[in-house]
C-alpha cells in the first residue's frame, strides 16, 4: 500500500477537517439550544424546536459536506494529473489501471478517516469553548450538556463517505493512463477536449432548460400560492446541477473576459491564458467558490427582496406586520454565518487547486525564467492568474445567486397580503462589500503561497531533462 | 586560438562547481578556463558526467559557481544578483532546449516575441523585419497561429530557434537541440544553427553528445570528468568519433 503522503493530502484533510468539525459543532450546540428551550419554563418541552432547528442544522452540514465533497474531488483529479508519470511506470511494469484507482480510492478513504476524527475532536473543542464562554458570561445557566449525542455520528460517517466517494470520481483520469505515457518526455498535454463530451453537455442543457421552466412556473404560482418556493427548491436544484455540469462551457468564457481586464503586459496574458488553458482544471478550480457565493448570494438576495416586500406590504397594512424586523434581523445574521463556513470550504479548496497546479508547472515555469522573467514578473503572474479565478468565480456566483434568491424571495412571498406582486430582486449593498473584500483577500491567500514556490523554481529545472 | 577579450563572447576561469555537502560532494568542474569565439557555432562534448551541461549552465548565468569566474562579452556575471542575471538573460542570451520548451499557452508567434514581451516592449521596425526574415527563412510563416502541440518536434525546434535568435543575443545556448529529433529534422536544425552562426555572424554554443551533431560546429571543445581535453578546430564525424573512442579506452 501506497505511504500517505500527508504534504500533497493536507488540503483535503483540512477540507474533511472543516466539515466534520462543522457538522459535529452545529449539532451539539443545536442539541444543547434544544436542552435549553426545555429547561425554559415558558417555551416548555417543545419537540417542535428541537425538531426544526436539527432540521436546519442537517441542512447546512449537508450543504457544507456537499461543497467539502466538490473541491476533494477536484483536489483528487489535480493530484492525479500530477502523478501521471508515475501512475504510467506502474501501469509500464504491469500493475492494472483498476488497482491503482483503488489505490487512489484507498488513500481518499484514510484522509476522510483522518480528516473526520480530526473534525469531531476541533468541533467538540469548539462547542466546550462555547458553552464555557456562555456560562462565565451567565448567558447560558450550567446545565448538563451531551457532548456526543448520537447523531453527530451523521457527519462524521458523512465526511469519511463523501471523501473517500470524491477520492473514487477525482481518479477518472487513471484509467485513461497509457504505460506509454511513461516513456515520453514530459511534455504538456493539451486539454481543449471539454466540447468532446457530447452526453454530458446535452444532459447539462436538459437539465438548465427543465429547471429554468420550473423556476418561472414557482414565480408564477408564487403570485397566487406561497407553497411556490418548493417548486422552486425542485428547479433549482436542476438548473444548478445543469449548470455544474456545463460550468466548464461557461467557466473558461468568463475567465477569458475577465482576463482581458488585466492589461496585455506579458505576466497578465500569460496568467489569463493559464488559467483557460485547461478549461475542466479552472472549471474545478473555481466551481467550488461559485458555490459558496451562489448560496451567501441567494441567501442575502432571498432575505433582501423578502425585507423588500414585507416592507411594502407593511406600509399597506401596518398592523399585521408589527415586530418582524428583528426577528428577520437575527435569522440574517445566523443564517449567514452558516452560509459562510461554506464557502469558506469552497476557498480553501481553491487555494489548493492554484498551489498543486503550480507545483505541476515547474517546467514551464523554470523556462520563464530561463528567458528572462525575473522573479517579480512569476508573482505578479501568479497574482493575476489567482485574481481572475476568484473574480471570474465570484461574479458567477453572484449573478446565479441573485437570480435564485430573487424566485426564492418571489415564490415564497408573492402572495403575502399586501404584496406588490412582482419586484425586481434586491441586491443588499452590505452583500456586495463583503463578496468584494472576502474575494480580494481569498486572491492574496491563494496566491501566497504558490507564488512563493514559483519563484524559488531554478531556471534550470526547465533543462532537466524529464 | 585568439585570447583578448574582445573576440570572445563568453569565457570562464578557473571554474570550479561542486555539488552536495561537505563529506559527499561530487566535483563537476574543476579548474575550467575557457572561452567562447564571437561569431562562432562552438560545440562542447563529452560523454555523460562529463560536466558539460554544468558548464553551459553557468555560463548562461542559470547556476552558481563554487570558485572561479565568468564573463559574458566584457560583464562579469559570477556574482550578479537575480535579476540582473534575469534582465541579463533576457536580452543579451537565447535558448534552445532539447525538448523545445515553447510555453504551450502561447502560439508560435507569441513565442517568439516572448522576450520582447518580457521586456515590457513591441520589437521595433527594425527588429520585426528581422523577425519576419527569420520566420520566413525558417519556413514558420504558415504556422504563426499554431500552438506548440498543433507542431511536429521538428518544426517546434524551429520555433524554438527562431524565438533565440529574434533579440539579436549575444550568445544562443543550444543543449543537445537535436536530442528528440528524427535525423531528417536534426540535420535541418543544425544546418539552421551553421548557418545563422557563418551569415549573421550569431555566436552559438552546443552541448551535444552527437559526433554529427558536432561536425556542423566550426569548433569542438571536449569535456571529461570536469576538465576540458581537447580543444578541436572543425572536424568531420568520423574523426570526432574517433576521438571519443580513444578518450573512453584512454
Amino acid at each position: 500500500m501506497r505511504r500517505l503522503d500527508v504534504r500533497e493530502h493536507l488540503p483535503s484533510i483540512l477540507v474533511a477537517t472543516l466539515s466534520a468539525a462543522f457538522g459535529v459543532a452545529l449539532l451539539q450546540v443545536t442539541g444543547m439550544l434544544a436542552v435549553l428551550v426545555a429547561a425554559d419554563d415558558v417555551t416548555g418541552s417543545s419537540e417542535t424546536v428541537q425538531v426544526v432547528l436539527g432540521i436546519i442544522a442537517l441542512v447546512f452540514i449537508a450543504i457544507a459536506v456537499y461543497v467539502g465533497a466538490i473541491v476533494t474531488a477536484n483536489t483528487f483529479s489535480t493530484i492525479i494529473a500530477g502523478r501521471i508519470r508515475t501512475i504510467a511506470l506502474l501501469r509500464l511494469i504491469g500493475s492494472s489501471a483498476a488497482a491503482q484507482r483503488r489505490a487512489v480510492a484507498g488513500e481518499g478513504l484514510r484522509v476522510g478517516v483522518i480528516g473526520a476524527v480530526a473534525g469531531a475532536v476541533v468541533g467538540t473543542l469548539v462547542t466546550v469553548l462555547i458553552v464555557r464562554i456562555g456560562v462565565a458570561t451567565s448567558l447560558v445557566p450550567d446545565l448538563r450538556f451531551d457532548y456526543a449525542p448520537p447523531i453527530v455520528a451523521l457527519p462524521i460517517a458523512a465526511v469519511v463517505l463523501t471523501t473517500w466517494l470524491a477520492s473514487w470520481v477525482g481518479s477518472r483520469r487513471v484509467l485513461r493512463v497509457s504505460p506509454i505515457e511513461a516513456t515520453g518526455t514530459a511534455q504538456e498535454e493539451s486539454l481543449d477536449e471539454s466540447a468532446g463530451h457530447r452526453a454530458r453537455n446535452v444532459i447539462a442543457v436538459v437539465l438548465l432548460v427543465v429547471g429554468g421552466g420550473i423556476l418561472a412556473l414557482a414565480v408564477v404560482v408564487g403570485l397566487v400560492n406561497p407553497v411556490a418556493v418548493l417548486i422552486g427548491v425542485v428547479g433549482g436544484l436542476f438548473s444548478f446541477t445543469g449548470f455544474v455540469l456545463g460550468a466548464h462551457l461557461v467557466m473558461p468564457r468568463v475567465l477569458r473576459l475577465v482576463g482581458r481586464a488585466f492589461g496585455s503586459s506579458a505576466p497578465a496574458r500569460l496568467a489569463a491564458e493559464n488559467a483557460v488553458r485547461y478549461p475542466e482544471r479552472s472549471t474545478r478550480t473555481t466551481i467550488g467558490l461559485v458555490i459558496g457565493v451562489t448560496l451567501i448570494t441567494m441567501f442575502a438576495v432571498a432575505v433582501a427582496s423578502y425585507q423588500q416586500m414585507i416592507r411594502e406590504a407593511q406600509e399597506a397594512q401596518p398592523d399585521v406586520y408589527q415586530g418582524i424586523d428583528q426577528v428577520l434581523l437575527a435569522t440574517v445574521a445566523v443564517f449567514s454565518i452558516l452560509m459562510g463556513f461554506s464557502a469558506l470550504i469552497a476557498a480553501v479548496g481553491m487555494v489548493n487547486n492554484l498551489s498543486l497546479s503550480v507545483v505541476q508547472r515547474t517546467r514551464e515555469l523554470g523556462l520563464l525564467r530561463a528567458l528572462g522573467f525575473t522573479a517579480r514578473q512569476v508573482r505578479r503572474m501568479i497574482l493575476v492568474e489567482s485574481a481572475s479565478l476568484t473574480i471570474a468565480a465570484v461574479l458567477v456566483g453572484l449573478v446565479l445567486g441573485t437570480f435564485y434568491g430573487w424566485v426564492g424571495a418571489q415564490s415564497l412571498l408573492g402572495a403575502i397580503s399586501g404584496s406588490p406582486g412582482v419586484v425586481a430582486p434586491t441586491v443588499p449593498a452590505a452583500l456586495l462589500v463583503i463578496v468584494v473584500v472576502a474575494a480580494a483577500l481569498l486572491t492574496v491567500a491563494a496566491s501566497v503561497t504558490p507564488a512563493r514556490r514559483a519563484t524559488r523554481v531554478a531556471p534550470v529545472a526547465a533543462l532537466a531533462r524529464d | 586560438m585568439t585570447t583578448s577579450t574582445d573576440t570572445l563572447v563568453a569565457r570562464v576561469e578557473g571554474l570550479g562547481k561542486t555539488y552536495g555537502t561537505a563529506g559527499t560532494s561530487i566535483a563537476a568542474l574543476r579548474d575550467v578556463t575557457l572561452g567562447i569565439n564571437r561569431g562562432e557555432f562552438t560545440a562542447i562534448m563529452g560523454p555523460s558526467g562529463s560536466g558539460k551541461s554544468t558548464l553551459m549552465h553557468i555560463m548562461a548565468g542559470l547556476d552558481s559557481v563554487s570558485s572561479g569566474r565568468v564573463w559574458l562579452g566584457t560583464t562579469e556575471i559570477t556574482n550578479l544578483a537575480d535579476d540582473a542575471l534575469t534582465i541579463l538573460r533576457r536580452r543579451r542570451v537565447g535558448f534552445v532546449f532539447q525538448s523545445f520548451n515553447l510555453v504551450p499557452t502561447l502560439d508560435v508567434e507569441g513565442n517568439i516575441v516572448l522576450p520582447f514581451e518580457l521586456d515590457g516592449r513591441r520589437p521595433s521596425a527594425d527588429e520585426r523585419a528581422w523577425i519576419d526574415q527569420l520566420v520566413t527563412s525558417l519556413g514558420l510563416g504558415t504556422r504563426l497561429r499554431h500552438r506548440p502541440h498543433e507542431l511536429s518536434g521538428g518544426q517546434q525546434q524551429r520555433v524554438a530557434i527562431a524565438r533565440a535568435l529574434a533579440t539579436r543575443p549575444d550568445l544562443v545556448f543550444a543543449d543537445e537541440p537535436t536530442g528528440n529529433l528524427d535525423s531528417r529534422s536534426s540535420r535541418e536544425v543544425l544546418a539552421l544553427l551553421a548557418t545563422a552562426s557563418r551569415e549573421y555572424g550569431q555566436s552559438i554554443a552546443m552541448v551535444t553528445h552527437d559526433p554529427i551533431a558536432a561536425s556542423y560546429a566550426d569548433r569542438i571543445v571536449f569535456l571529461a570528468d570536469g576538465a576540458v581535453v581537447r580543444d578541436l578546430a572543425r572536424s568531420s564525424a568520423e574523426e570526432i568519433s574517433a576521438f571519443m573512442l580513444g578518450m573512453e579506452r584512454a
